[in-house]
């Protein structure tokens, strides 16, 4: 069943959109993460112009990331106060995304730093994931209990703007979670992701919040961050595609259900295990596209207008 | 009567040869199964059937060397053409080279190969055949946006790339044997419009051949836009992106909170 994209002007099966959408909503249920990193290079491997797959794929994480903030409200595990100031990096961030996004289109360059980014980070964070998993993996069958991280006072305390946040119970510079905030908005913006998985752990090892109001807190940044960046795409770049976005996120959401419900039944490591060994791969995909000679130097593209 | 001048005898005869020269030629009927192909939710692509007929002046006399060319061609723009070179082991598009007024769609389909239809010369002074449009003054440039000169065949490699992937879109074709005549006047030509054309006005034009020459040229305007939905869609995203994208945002904002909803009570 064929549905004709009117944004990124061509025909896709509705299926697969769904079951796309389905799939990237499953992990995201099981692992508690947004899905973006997924759902973007999918969307680029089916054809979609990079800027459509970003901009659509930041609606479908408003999305995901509002049904999070919500559980976590209602659990009072969010740090407004945090999630204000890395919000406020995150604005910042996402603005220079967008001018960042349209210099490089404008360029012809695009294509090239989402790949480039993706490998970097997909390669990274999956091969930190893994590492930590496989060792807890390890330590659980050894009965070792891996060593929790110590109370040192590290650099960061050192900077001046210090500001108390209760919730966190926290009393710290404002400059690290503004540029934590700015780095992830950034990243919204030209990888059209949330972010959580590159906040979530500078929000752990860097900031050294409680990981109960974590996530929350995360989810909360990425609400408005990502809602700021897919306007904003609308906006400067016309490359929301709605009808795209409501099937990701009515396939997002169905998947998210069960997601959630199957990683009750399974065993967290092995699970994180996984999820690296997929980013490993997405990565490597990537990466082996930026270096195998193309079947065609040439490309051709419409030179259209852009605000 | 009687006194009939026979300057205008003369100026009646004339008028007669003339007119008869001028039906002697054969001429063209033509139409098209659509003027206007609208692009709708369901659009996968189409396929518009142009029809005609020759009319013939000479009865009796059996067109040999009589073809015909169907030329439908879509609306210009500008387009840039990139070259991907290594730099540090990464593929990047390096060069790059624009060309004004590219069609954005041009199809040809005729009876015989256009190279046994007419010479070259006439096909490049018609501008049939993609390679004899007329695409503008190309200009070069280098990674860091600087202009540069490019030897002629390089800048040809070029367009024989935006052609090359043109033709693998579907958007730019040739085919020979396209158009079939039934019987000694009729002729039919079907022209495949693929999913991804570009929207506006399209031409399509017909030239008659005889024997290397055009006879008669016929051309009918077609128009391709996006409809129902999917222009509501389009236009809104265009002429107002920040409501537009106030709206995406929104709703999925709700579809989330719909999505929470739904989780608590289960």
């Amino acid at each position: 069943m064929q549905i004709y994209l009117p944004i990124a002007e061509m025909p896709v099966n509705v299926l697969t959109i769904l079951a796309m959408g389905g799939a990237v909503g499953f992990l995201s249920g099981m692992f508690g993460v947004g899905g973006g990193f997924l759902m973007t290079p999918l969307l680029i491997f089916l054809g979609i112009p990079p800027a459509v797959a970003v901009g659509t794929q930041s609606t479908q994480v408003v999305a995901s990331s509002v049904t999070g903030a919500l559980a976590h409200f209602t659990r009072k595990s969010i740090d407004f106060k945090m999630g204000g100031i890395l919000l406020i990096g995150g604005v910042v961030g996402s603005i220079s995304g967008i001018y960042l996004f349209r210099v490089l289109t404008r360029i012809g360059q695009i294509d090239l730093v989402i790949s480039l980014v993706y490998v970097l980070f997909l390669s990274v964070i999956g091969a930190m994931m893994m590492v930590e998993s496989v060792r807890a993996i390890r330590a659980a069958r050894g009965g070792v209990i891996p060593a929790r991280r110590g109370g040192h006072h590290s650099w960061i305390h050192g900077l001046p703007f210090k500001m108390r946040f209760r919730r966190s119970k926290l009393y710290i510079s404002v400059i690290p979670p503004i540029l934590v905030g700015f780095f992830v908005g950034m990243l919204s913006a030209i990888m059209g992701v949330g972010g959580g998985f590159i906040m979530i752990p500078a929000m752990i090892y860097l900031l050294r919040m409680p990981t109960n109001v974590v996530i929350g807190t995360s989810f909360f940044q990425i609400v408005f961050v990502t809602a700021l960046t897919g306007v904003m795409h609308a906006y400067t770049n016309f490359a929301v595609d709605i009808v795209l976005g409501f099937l990701l996120v009515i396939g997002g959401v169905i998947g998210a259900q069960y997601g959630v419900r199957a990683a009750e039944k399974l065993p967290s490591e092995q699970l994180r295990a996984l999820l690296a060994a997929i980013l490993l791969l997405i990565g490597l995909r990537l990466g082996f596209d930026l270096v195998t000679t193309p079947d065609d130097l040439y490309s051709v593209v419409d030179v259209a207008p852009h605000r | 009567m009687k006194t009939f001048p026979t300057y205008r005898l003369a100026l009646a005869l004339v008028f007669v040869v003339l007119a008869a020269g001028a039906v002697r030629a054969d001429q063209l009927v033509t139409d098209l199964s659509a003027h206007q192909i609208a692009i709708r939710s369901n659009f996968t692509g189409t396929e518009i059937l142009l029809f005609g007929a020759v009319e013939a002046r000479t009865p009796g006399a059996r067109a040999i060397n009589r073809d015909i060319v169907v030329v439908v061609q879509g609306p210009n723009a500008p387009a840039m053409v990139r070259r991907k070179d290594r730099v540090g082991g990464v593929w990047v598009n390096h060069d790059s080279v624009t060309y004004p007024d590219v069609p954005g769609y041009y199809a040809v389909a005729s009876t015989r190969p256009l190279e046994v239809t007419a010479p070259p010369e006439t096909l490049k002074a018609l501008r049939i055949g993609i390679e004899n449009v007329d695409i503008g003054v190309a200009e070069a440039r280098a990674i860091d946006g600087t202009a540069q000169a490019l030897m002629p065949e390089q800048e040809n490699a070029f367009w024989k790339a935006l052609i090359r992937n043109r033709q693998r879109d579907r958007l730019y074709s040739n085919v020979p044997g396209g158009v079939t005549f039934l019987g000694q006047t009729l002729f039919r030509a079907t022209v495949d419009i693929p999913a991804n054309v570009p929207v506006g006005l399209y031409t399509a034009k017909v030239y008659l051949f005889q024997d290397g020459e055009v006879v008669d040229t016929i051309s009918s305007p077609l128009y391709i836009d996006k409809r129902g939905i999917e222009r509501f869609i389009y236009r809104a995203a265009h002429s107002d992106p920040l409501l537009y994208g106030l709206l995406a945002v929104l709703g999925a904002a709700f579809a989330g909170w719909l999505a929470s909803a739904a989780m608590r009570r289960t």
